[in-house]
């Protein structure tokens, strides 16, 4: 009975997913034809002579009903098949291809980076709960979280790039990596993407940190605590194996949110950095009027964030079961 | 007992302030209010054919530095003007008056450009030569021609051709020579204003020093206040009425329309607002009403979930059933009834929803999707400064650093009405 009703909510949950994903998908259409000019006009240079405009016009079905045109577009859409972006002269799923590893790999280093981060500074201060220490540190993450990601990036290039000049500010290369051997062309790597991880990372991280300390405080209070240390069980052995477990839950739900702010972010920070991803892609896109690239860019981008929640729900139900009961209803 | 710097200090220490530093601004703007109203008097539609924005925000600017000291004398006694001061509330209070007064406290038109090669990349507290040229007019005689000289003297313009900057200069009786960028360059005295016997030469200081085109970066930054908090107020305008609105009829009529209203705000709530933002302003250009519009439209949602919530535990209690039973419409339910009992936590959202307004329009400013390059805006200021950041530390380092200000103030406040609201 349990495990039936489980499988329920989990199924109920998934095709939430995908019908939000639909409705994205038909936010697009509307988007793109509500918008000022005809999408051919969008997808054609208007010095055409107005016979091959026509031509064109039916080539993509825009004679048709606007029924009929929407129901292809989804199915385009579902099918991968996205056009061919002006600007790359490719179809626009290869185009994201090459560029997506990047903006995985980015916000996967910078979330690893947060949690590491946050959990380190509370294994750190949770002996000196309420000190002046603990009381800067919350201040500090605080005002860390107010500071915009594109300001913090521009300062730090300030700092690191021009005034001490130790970081570079752009790109993930330098000019001689061809002619580097296999570790330095790790550290080259290392020292690029260094400053745009720490932009990405401050923000995130200081919301999980000040999330995680006010976590540890509330289980601190709790009974079993205190059991656990009449048993006589070291500090070290009640922070590591029960408090932080217990406390590290409610994270998880901040987590999921806080995976489409990092979509957000390396958005971003890839344009200030100069870093070959999605967002700089999708910025240059819309500079470039290269519609097509625009569209498939907002739904990958929009499909990650949706799955990457999506995921930190299903983790959630996996860890604790009574959450089902809340899902439910 | 220890007394607190309070509300009211900080306000009349402001105005003082302002007194103090644009008094000949201050003098100049009155003179043009009395003679705007002069001319009113005298030639009513003539006057009316002269009325643009900048006439009119100087004129409310004036009036209201005059009537708010007034009233804040008279209810100087009112608890919110008694609250002592923070570091948020002072920064919140500034911001306000940059908004309010931006006419009185900006030196330069934000767009002002003359003699690029003298004024491009000055550090701050740089002081730059001014020759003053003749514009080789008499004496105004007419009402309108004294209008104009007074409006001319109080408003600043984008451009002025009576103004020569120079590096150093020197000058005899026959001609000013005056060097520009290295270059010498003479003008002849008859086209100078003389001022008891000698040239009418200034020395101007650029506070916060200039950008890449010779335009003054606090002015940039008192201008770039008002579009901030200007888009800020109206997409939490827009947010507030949306959220109010769906909330409310959500909650009352519940069954069928609560339901699609929440499964729609739950959609809403996982889209990934950012690139649909980016999208929506690709796809129909970018304009201050375009971002407003999309910015309040993105951000409806939290505040739909708690006039939600707040309206159906309200919906059982006597008082509502009874307001409800007498008649009232469900409007005036809303706005006599509810609006009352939720205040505190609409007013926390709003507060949020403002920091959070205001941090997108400069990211998308920043990314050049903002209000375009009409206005200028702090988000578009650090994008430019980025660009030059080798040479002009002050481009950055300034807007950033008043962005930043308004962002911890404005979550600060939301943070610690959140305490107050919980401690009662």
């Amino acid at each position: 009975m349990k495990e039936r009703s489980a499988g329920i909510v989990i199924t109920k949950r998934i095709v939430s997913s995908f019908i939000v994903l639909f409705l994205l998908v038909s936010f697009i259409f509307i988007l793109l034809r509500v918008s000022p000019g005809d999408p051919s006009q969008k997808f054609i240079s208007p010095e055409l002579s107005p016979e091959l405009i026509k031509k064109i016009s039916r080539s993509f079905n825009l004679d048709r009903p606007i029924i009929e045109q929407y129901i292809s577009f989804i199915g385009n859409i579902f099918t991968g098949d996205f056009g061919i972006s002006y600007n790359h002269r490719l179809p626009v799923l290869e185009v994201i291809i090459q560029y997506l590893p990047f903006t995985l790999l980015l916000a996967f280093l910078s979330f690893s980076l947060q949690l590491i981060f946050a959990i380190t500074l509370n294994a750190a201060i949770y002996k000196r709960m309420n000190s002046y220490y603990d009381k800067l540190l919350s201040k500090l993450s605080i005002t860390f979280f107010a500071v915009p990601t594109f300001v913090l990036g521009v300062l730090l290039i300030f700092l690191f790039s021009v005034q001490i000049d130790i970081f570079p500010s752009n790109g993930t290369r330098s000019i001689d990596f061809d002619s580097m051997n296999f570790v330095e062309k790790l550290w080259d790597y290392f020292i690029h993407l260094l400053l745009p991880l720490f932009t990405l990372s401050v923000g995130g991280a200081s919301v999980f940190y000040k999330y995680l300390r006010d976590n540890i405080d509330e289980v601190y209070q709790k009974l079993f605590v205190v059991k656990l240390r009449s048993d006589g069980f070291t500090e070290k052995q009640i922070f590591w194996k029960h408090i932080l477990p217990n406390s590290i839950m409610p994270l998880i739900s901040v987590a999921g949110i806080e995976l489409g702010f990092l979509l957000s972010g390396t958005l971003i920070t890839e344009v200030i950095f100069g870093l070959p991803g999605m967002g700089r892609l999708t910025i240059n896109s819309i500079f470039t009027r290269d519609y097509p690239l625009v569209v498939g860019c907002t739904f990958i981008s929009g499909m990650l964030m949706i799955f990457s929640t999506l995921i930190a729900d299903l983790i959630k139900i996996k860890i604790d079961k009574r959450l089902i009961k809340d899902l439910m209803n | 007992m220890k007394q607190k710097i309070k509300i009211l200090h900080i306000a009349f220490f402001l105005f003082g302030l302002i007194l103090f530093i644009r008094f000949d601004k201050f003098i100049d703007f009155l003179e043009l209010l009395f003679q705007y109203f002069l001319f009113f008097v005298y030639d009513f539609s003539g006057a009316l054919s002269f009325l643009n924005f900048p006439l009119i925000d100087a004129i409310i600017s004036i009036k209201l530095f005059v009537i708010i000291p007034i009233c804040l004398y008279v209810f100087r006694r009112s608890s919110l003007l008694n609250k002592p001061v923070s570091f948020s509330i002072f920064v919140t209070i500034v911001l306000i008056f940059v908004f309010i007064f931006a006419p009185l406290l900006a030196e330069w038109h934000p767009d002002f450009q003359k003699d690029v090669t003298v004024t491009k990349f000055l550090p701050p507290l740089s002081k730059v030569n001014i020759i003053y040229l003749s514009s080789g007019e008499s004496k105004p005689l007419s009402r309108e021609e004294k209008f104009l000289l007074a409006r001319d003297k109080a408003i600043t313009k984008s451009f002025d051709d009576n103004l020569l900057f120079a590096d150093s200069l020197s000058y005899n009786s026959k001609v000013v020579k005056y060097f520009q960028d290295g270059f010498s360059k003479e003008i002849s005295t008859e086209k100078v204003v003389i001022f008891d016997g000698i040239p009418k030469i200034e020395q101007t200081i650029f506070w916060l020093g200039t950008d890449e085109f010779g335009r003054d970066v606090l002015a940039r930054i008192i201008y770039g206040t008002r579009i901030s908090l200007l888009v800020g107020i109206g997409s939490v305008i827009i947010s507030l009425i949306l959220g109010l609105g769906l909330g409310f009829l959500s909650g009352y009529s519940g069954g069928f329309t609560d339901t699609v209203l929440s499964r729609l705000t739950e959609m809403f709530l996982s889209f990934p607002i950012i690139f649909l933002v980016v999208m929506i302003i690709a796809l129909f250009g970018n304009s201050l009403l375009a971002v407003i519009i999309v910015l309040g439209f993105s951000g409806w949602m939290s505040l739909f979930k708690i006039v939600k919530s707040e309206v159906a535990s309200v919906k059982k209690k006597d008082f509502f059933l009874s307001a409800r039973l007498i008649g009232l419409s469900g409007l005036r339910l809303l706005l006599r009834e509810l609006l009352p009992v939720m205040t505190a936590p609409v007013l926390v959202n709003l507060v949020f929803q403002f920091g959070y307004v205001i941090l997108a329009e400069s990211t998308l400013s920043f990314l050049g999707l903002g209000t375009g390059t009409e206005y200028p805006s702090w988000g578009a200021m650090i994008q430019a400064g980025q660009q030059h950041i080798t040479k002009a530390w002050w481009m950055i380092i300034f807007p950033g650093s008043v962005l930043i200000a308004a962002l911890i103030s404005a979550n600060n406040i939301g943070r610690s009405l959140i305490k107050q609201i919980n401690s009662r």
